[in-house]
C-alpha cells in the first residue's frame, strides 16, 4: 500500500419530499465512508437554500416535489452542482439526460446502482466542465409550451413570478431584469431565451432589449420620426423599435 | 349455414308441413282428371322431392337479399328460380309417371299426364313462392339473432375493457414509490416494512376483487380508499391527513366499484403531494332526497396553474356514472381558492331496494 491518495470527501445533499426515500438514501450512503451528507431537504426551496449554504458537490434530487420540481431546482442552481435524479417516473429520463444530469436512478433501486452513480459523479467532477452547458436546463424545456411561472433565485431565496404577473423584461448584460408589480428581479438568462419561454400571444419583443406584456400596454407614443414608446399601465415607458411596433400590431390584430 | 338443414329438429317440422301440401296436390291432380289412388301415388313422392328442391330456395334468397338487393333483382332472381324448380319438378314428375306406366294398376297414366302439366306447373310456382317466403323469414330471424348476439358480445367486451382500464388505473408509480418506501423501511424498521407490505397487498387484492363486482356498498369503497391512504401516509408522513364524514346510511348505498378510489388518488397526487406543508384529503358522504351526495376535497397549491383538462381518473368516473344513471346523476368539479372539490350526486340505492320491485 503506497498511501494512494484518499478520494476527497463528496458532499451530498439529499432532496426528496418523502422521508422514507431520504432514509433509504441515507442508509445506502452510510456504506460509503468517502461521502458526507451535508443536507437533507424535503422540497426544492430547501434544496436551493442548501446549495447556497453548504455548497454540496452532488444533489441526489427527486423530480416530483411540492412547489419546485427537481428540474426547477436544476434551472435555479445552474451548473454549480452535479445532479443525480432519483425518481419513480421513467418518463423524466430523457429530459434528465438533456439537462446533463450525471445519472438517473429509478425508484426502487439497489445500493449497487447508487454506488455506480457515485462513481460516475466522481469521474465527472474530475473532468473540466464543458462550456455551454449552463443553459442546458433551458434547452430541455418542452418547446411550444409557454411557462406558467418564472423562477428567480436571490441567494438562498426563490421568487416565483406567475407569467401573467410579469410586466416587462429588460436585457442587462448576462441577465434579464424582470419587472413585476413594481419590483425588479435579476435572472441569469438571455432575453431571447426568456422570450422563447413566454406565450407569444401575450408577450412581445418590442425592442432589442425589451419584452413587454401586451396586457400592460395602454398606448403608443411617438417621440421622433422613427422612435416610439409604449406606455404601460403603471406609467412607465418602454422603447419600441420599428419591427417591435409591427410585431405589436400583429398581436393586437390577432386578438 | 342453411336455416333448416343446419339445425337438428327443423327438417322434421318442415317436412311435416308438406303433408297437407301433398294432400292438396293429390286433390288438384284428382280434379285434373286422375283417379284418387293414382293422384295420391303421383303426388306423394313428388311432394317429398319438391320439399327438398324448395330447400334450395335458400341460395337465391341469400344472393337476392331483401335488404341489400333491388326489388327488380329480387323478382327476376326468384322468378328464374321458380321457373327452374317448376321445370325440374315437371321433368321428375314425367319420369315418375313413365315409371308408373309399367304397372298395370296405373295403365294410361302417361296418356292422362299432359292434362296434369298446368296443375303441376302452377302448384310448383306457388309452392316455390311459399318456400322463398319461408327462407326470407328464417334469414331475417337469424340476422336478428346474430345482431342480438353480437350486441351482447360487444357489451361483454366493453365490460371487460372497462375492467382492464380500471386495473390499469392503479398508477404504477404509486407502486414504485411504495416499494421504495418498503425498501427503506426494511433497513430501519422491519416491522413497519412488513405492515406496509400487508397494507399494499390488501389494497391490490381488494382492487382486483371489487373491480369484478357490479356494485358495492360505499363503505367497502371507503375502506379500500383508506388502505390506499395508509400506504401513501407511509410515504408522505404527517403531510398527508385524512378527514372523513360518512353517514351510516350513505355507507350502505351501492356504488359502482372503484369509483371513489381514483378521486382519492387524484386528491393525493395532484393536491396534497404538491403542497410543501401537505394537507387533508376530505371524504364526505350523506344521503338526502333519495340521492347520495359524495364529495372528495383536497387543498391545492393556489399559485399552481389549474390543469387545462381533466385527468383520466376523473373523466372515467364521469362517464361511468353517466352510463349508469344518465341524467339522474352528476359530477361537479369546483376549485374554490385553495381547495379542489369533486362532488358526485347519484340515486341512492341500497341492495335490498335495488333487488326489490321498488
Amino acid at each position: 500500500m503506497t498511501g494512494a491518495a484518499q478520494p476527497p470527501t463528496l458532499n451530498v445533499a439529499i432532496v426528496d419530499d418523502e422521508e422514507p426515500a431520504r432514509a433509504l438514501l441515507r442508509q445506502y450512503l452510510a456504506a460509503h465512508p468517502d461521502v458526507r451528507v451535508v443536507a437533507e431537504c424535503a422540497n426544492g426551496f430547501e434544496a436551493v437554500r442548501a446549495v447556497e449554504e453548504f455548497a454540496p458537490d452532488l444533489l441526489l434530487l427527486d423530480v416530483q416535489m411540492p412547489g419546485l420540481s427537481g428540474f426547477d431546482v436544476l434551472e435555479l442552481i445552474g451548473r454549480e452542482v452535479a445532479v443525480v435524479f432519483v425518481t419513480a417516473y421513467d418518463r423524466h429520463a430523457l429530459r434528465a439526460f438533456e439537462v446533463h444530469a450525471v445519472d438517473f436512478l429509478l425508484k426502487p433501486f439497489p445500493p449497487e446502482r447508487l454506488a455506480e452513480a457515485l462513481a460516475r459523479v466522481r469521474r465527472r467532477l474530475g473532468q473540466p466542465r464543458e462550456p455551454g452547458l449552463d443553459r442546458a436546463a433551458a434547452a430541455a424545456r418542452p418547446p411550444g409550451v409557454p411557462v406558467a411561472r418564472l423562477l428567480v433565485r436571490e441567494g438562498a431565496k426563490v421568487h416565483v413570478i406567475p407569467a401573467e404577473a410579469l410586466d416587462v423584461a429588460e436585457a442587462r448584460d448576462d441577465y434579464v431584469c424582470l419587472r413585476s408589480g413594481g419590483r425588479e428581479f435579476l435572472k441569469q438568462q438571455t432575453l431571447a431565451e426568456l422570450e422563447g419561454w413566454l406565450d407569444p400571444a401575450r408577450f412581445v419583443r418590442v425592442h432589442r432589449s425589451f419584452v413587454v406584456n401586451v396586457a400592460r400596454v395602454t398606448r403608443i407614443e411617438r417621440y421622433s420620426k422613427d422612435g416610439r414608446l409604449a406606455v404601460l399601465a403603471d406609467g412607465s415607458k418602454v422603447p419600441v423599435s420599428r419591427t417591435g411596433l409591427s410585431r405589436l400590431r400583429g398581436v393586437f390584430e390577432r386578438r | 349455414m342453411h336455416p333448416i338443414l343446419a339445425y337438428r329438429g327443423r327438417l322434421g317440422p318442415y317436412l311435416a308441413a308438406w303433408a297437407p301440401l301433398a294432400a292438396l296436390l293429390a286433390g288438384l291432380l284428382h280434379i285434373g282428371g286422375a283417379p284418387w289412388v293414382e293422384a295420391a301415388v303421383v303426388a306423394l313422392p313428388l311432394a317429398v322431392v319438391y320439399a327438398f328442391i324448395c330447400l334450395a330456395a335458400w341460395y337465391p334468397c341469400r344472393s337476392a337479399s331483401l335488404q341489400r338487393s333491388s326489388l327488380a333483382k329480387v323478382l327476376t332472381t326468384q322468378a328464374a328460380a321458380a321457373a327452374l324448380s317448376a321445370i325440374l319438378w315437371l321433368f321428375l314428375a314425367n319420369t315418375w309417371v313413365v315409371f308408373l306406366e309399367q304397372f298395370p294398376a296405373f295403365a294410361g297414366v302417361v296418356r292422362r299426364f299432359p292434362d296434369l302439366v298446368p296443375v303441376i306447373l302452377a302448384v310448383a310456382v306457388v309452392l316455390y313462392a311459399l318456400a322463398a317466403a319461408l327462407h326470407y323469414l328464417l334469414i331475417a330471424f337469424e340476422d336478428a339473432q346474430r345482431s342480438e348476439r353480437s350486441a351482447l358480445e360487444l357489451e361483454v367486451h366493453a365490460r371487460e375493457a372497462e375492467l382492464r382500464s380500471l386495473r390499469a388505473q392503479i398508477d404504477p408509480h404509486f407502486l414504485f414509490n411504495a416499494l421504495n418506501s418498503i425498501s427503506s423501511l426494511t433497513g430501519s424498521d422491519p416491522a413497519a416494512a412488513r405492515a406496509m407490505c400487508l397494507e399494499l397487498a390488501g389494497f391490490l387484492r381488494e382492487t382486483l376483487r371489487l373491480g369484478g363486482a357490479a356494485s358495492i356498498p360505499l363503505a367497502e369503497e371507503i375502506a379500500l380508499a383508506e388502505r390506499y391512504l395508509a400506504v401513501e401516509r407511509a410515504r408522505f408522513g404527517a403531510r398527508l391527513r385524512v378527514e372523513r364524514e360518512v353517514t351510516a346510511e350513505a355507507g350502505a348505498c351501492e356504488v359502482p366499484p372503484l369509483m371513489l378510489q381514483p378521486l382519492v388518488e387524484n386528491a393525493v397526487k395532484h393536491g396534497v403531494a404538491g403542497l410543501v406543508d401537505g394537507g387533508a384529503v376530505r371524504i364526505e358522504a350523506r344521503c338526502g332526497g333519495g340521492l347520495l351526495h359524495l364529495a372528495v376535497e383536497n387543498p391545492v397549491d393556489p399559485s399552481a396553474p389549474a390543469s387545462p383538462g381533466e385527468g383520466v381518473g376523473l373523466s372515467n368516473v364521469r362517464s361511468r356514472i353517466a352510463a349508469l344513471h344518465a341524467r339522474e346523476a352528476q359530477v361537479e368539479v369546483k376549485r374554490v381558492g385553495g381547495a379542489f372539490r369533486v362532488e358526485v350526486v347519484m340515486p341512492a340505492s341500497s341492495p335490498t331496494r335495488a333487488a326489490g320491485p321498488a
